[in-house]
């Protein structure tokens, strides 16, 4: 593939003044707007790397393929097609939820890109494995969540939009995410779904060899601490971090300390 | 204001970025037979269902973070009985005192839920409906490919099959130019042996009609040692001229230049009149000739060529059987084909071996060579035998033990009046 092809296909934004690239990696359910309360602060001093999955915010649908996207190897290979797109080198990479696996999938794929790892609310299989592995889930509750995306999709598609685009104190939405946010096709967030949450990663995380941060929220129900726990465990020489911030999204609900978390681990005290 | 939303008909809630509920009204808390203090200061998240909770984090919270606002979510909420509640929720992000906090309207959607239970319901069903069409038109799609697949092999065999034919055809036809080209050369021959042998009787009728003149003495007194030599050369010239006529006579044959005069030949007369002609040979050489022939037996040949081939026959069987012998002459109707008659020949002589039996009908061939010294001829008697046989609408055909004998059989057809069924009893 082409490289000006991959940049549409994933639809990738490159700003900021810095040269040390800084790829943001959205998670399952959004897409590379979730980063927007975080990359201001990281703008000065790197060079900002967005994409949206195919599949997922504005990427070009007509790329989806079933059987690539049906494993989160797939996604895996979207972003090292970026990375590959923009000779990205020396990366830090920030990953949100399922993304901290694709993340961990790219990394061992091709360490030697990769300078640093920050996984947001990680998890390496969300559904329980007794005994001895606690994800959180059973079977049960994803086809809970599976049939709360199908109930939705039905309204969603008629009225959320609408109700985006007459949003009138936030004017700087804009139209292009009205258009894109939460509107990805049923069947493939179905799919992705699917990917995300009955994936095991478990394996994945002893073999990585690039520098980890463990970004764990205190009161997270769908990466709970004992997960956070066991990925920091696994993965040599991470670093942990409990965030006060609670839930899963602490880059949209606890802005300030995510980026002041990820800063002391780019530069750690005393490094200058 | 409290009062006012405690006594709206719609659940109300209010949380904060960290999702911990700040608000919640009567009517919410009646919904889910929760107590305030249930609610109020713990997580929103404790009055969803586990599959709500989720879609709320990866869905519905970046919507509100990022967007303000939703309208018209599905969400199931827990009640404290651990019962699913199916509600509406409108939310907005607003700045209230300081901090951000999600202003939540949900309505119980009963009827609702219904109708959309079936939308999935039947959306499923198609789903279902699609995927086992698009998988029978899968399998279509793969039996099609078999057939051509097959038909692609039928086209090649075809092709191997027009390949071979369009061989044959083409040894079909040089066979048939070779054939052309040997009945060609076999006519030449004919027509060449036709000629020399009109040309050889020529010298040798000059030959016996100057032997008579002599024997005659009307070039003088002829002395007894002349008249020995000239019966010598007058023998000598007998014999050559009946080879000569017997090489002739094949030859017209194979040149098709014979003419059958067909009519009913009572075959005890062709007997009667061939027997004495060879008696004297048979006497000569002491072998026993007996004929027994069926009465009234007609055949519908040439007379005369009935005659030959029975002449030649007798001649052949008294050349072959040794002193004290026996040879047989027998005629009867064919027990296998109605309309024939059978003309046995059957000596007691040494016999000929079975790979030899269709050779001794081939021109110029006889059995044993070192024996044609002995027996004398041309090796012309049996080939035109059969020849005239056939011409006659019969055949001739020999059978044998070496050692005990041959039988040599002329089929010839029964005239029509004296076949069976054919209406006359013949003679009385």
């Amino acid at each position: 593939m082409r490289h000006d092809d991959v940049l549409v296909r994933n639809n990738v934004q490159v700003f900021g003044a810095g040269t040390r690239p800084m790829l943001f990696a959205h998670g399952f359910g959004c897409d590379q707007n979730m980063w927007r309360l975080v990359t201001p602060a990281f703008e000065d001093d790197h060079r900002i790397v967005l994409f949206d999955y195919v599949g997922s915010g504005r990427s070009d649908l007509g790329a989806y393929d079933p059987e690539r996207y049906g494993r989160l190897d797939g996604y895996a290979d979207d972003l090292l097609d970026v990375c590959h797109a923009l000779d990205l080198r020396d990366v830090v990479l920030v990953a949100h939820s399922v993304s901290s696996m694709v993340a961990v999938l790219a990394a061992n794929r091709e360490p030697e890109r990769f300078s640093r790892l920050v996984l947001v609310g990680p998890s390496p299989r969300y559904v329980n494995d007794p005994p001895g592995y606690v994800g959180g889930f059973e079977r049960a509750d994803i086809e809970g969540l599976l049939e709360m995306m199908d109930r939705n999709f039905i309204g969603w598609a008629n009225f959320l939009a609408p109700a985006i685009m007459k949003n009138p104190d936030r004017p700087e939405l804009g139209e292009e995410l009205t258009a894109s946010f939460c509107s990805t096709d049923p069947v493939i967030a179905r799919r992705f779904a699917e990917a995300t949450f009955f994936a095991d990663n478990r394996d994945d995380l002893p073999r990585v060899r690039v520098p980890t941060l463990v970004l764990q929220c205190s009161d997270d129900m769908i990466a709970p601490t004992e997960v956070g726990e066991y990925v920091h465990r696994q993965i040599p020489g991470s670093t942990l971090r409990v965030l006060e911030a609670t839930g899963h999204c602490p880059h949209m609900s606890h802005p300030e300390e995510t980026i002041r978390a990820i800063r002391e681990f780019l530069h750690p005290a005393g490094s200058g | 204001m409290d009062e006012l939303l405690n006594t709206a008909p719609c659940g109300f809630l209010g949380f904060g970025d960290d999702g911990t509920v700040g608000l919640a009204n009567d009517t919410l808390l009646e919904m889910l037979g929760y107590g305030r203090e249930e609610v109020v200061g713990r997580h929103v998240e404790h009055i969803l269902t586990v599959g709500s909770r989720i879609f709320y984090q990866t869905h519905l919270f970046p919507l509100l973070r990022l967007h303000g606002r939703a309208e018209e979510i599905f969400l199931l909420l827990r009640a404290r009985s651990g019962e699913s509640v199916g509600v509406l929720a409108n939310a907005v992000r607003r700045e209230r005192g300081g901090r951000a906090v999600y202003d939540c309207v949900v309505m119980r959607v009963r009827e609702r839920q219904k109708f959309e239970d079936e939308l999935l319901r039947a959306r499923r069903v198609a789903e279902q409906a699609r995927a086992e069409l698009e998988a029978q038109a899968l399998e279509m799609e793969l039996q099609q490919q078999q057939l051509e697949e097959q038909t692609a092999e039928l086209e090649l065999a075809g092709e191997e099959l027009r390949v071979i034919n369009e061989e044959l055809i083409e040894k079909a036809e040089e066979a048939e130019q070779l054939r052309a080209a040997a009945e060609e050369a076999n006519r030449a021959k004919s027509t060449f042996l036709a000629v020399m042998s009109h040309e050889l009787r020529t010298p040798l009728n000059a030959i016996a009609g100057y032997l008579q003149i002599l024997e005659m003495g009307i070039h003088g007194p002829v002395t007894d040692a002349q008249r020995e030599a000239l019966g010598r050369i007058d023998r000598s010239q007998r014999h050559l001229l009946r080879l000569i006529n017997d090489v002739l006579n094949l030859a017209r044959i194979e040149a098709g230049r014979v003419d059958y005069l067909v009519e009913d030949v009572p075959v005890g007369e062709v007997v009667a009149a061939v027997t004495p002609m060879v008696e004297p040979q048979y006497a000569s050489k002491g072998v026993a000739l007996a004929a027994e022939v069926a009465p009234d037996l007609v055949a519908r040949a040439d007379h005369e060529k009935v005659q030959q081939v029975l002449l030649n026959l007798l001649s052949n069987a008294v050349k072959f059987t040794p002193a004290g012998g026996r040879v047989g002459v027998e005629a009867v109707r064919s027990p296998d084909a109605p309309d024939r008659l059978l003309l046995r020949v059957r000596d007691t002589g040494t016999g000929i071996p079975p790979d030899k039996l269709e050779a001794v009908f081939q021109p110029f061939v006889q059995v044993d060579v070192s024996r044609t010294r002995s027996a004398q001829g041309t090796g012309l008697g049996l080939a035109i035998s059969r020849d005239l046989a056939r011409g006659m609408g019969g055949d001739l055909t020999a059978e044998s033990t070496p050692g005990e004998g041959s039988t040599f059989t002329l089929a010839l057809p029964l005239a029509p009046e004296v076949r069976p069924g054919a209406g006359a009893d013949g003679a009385g």
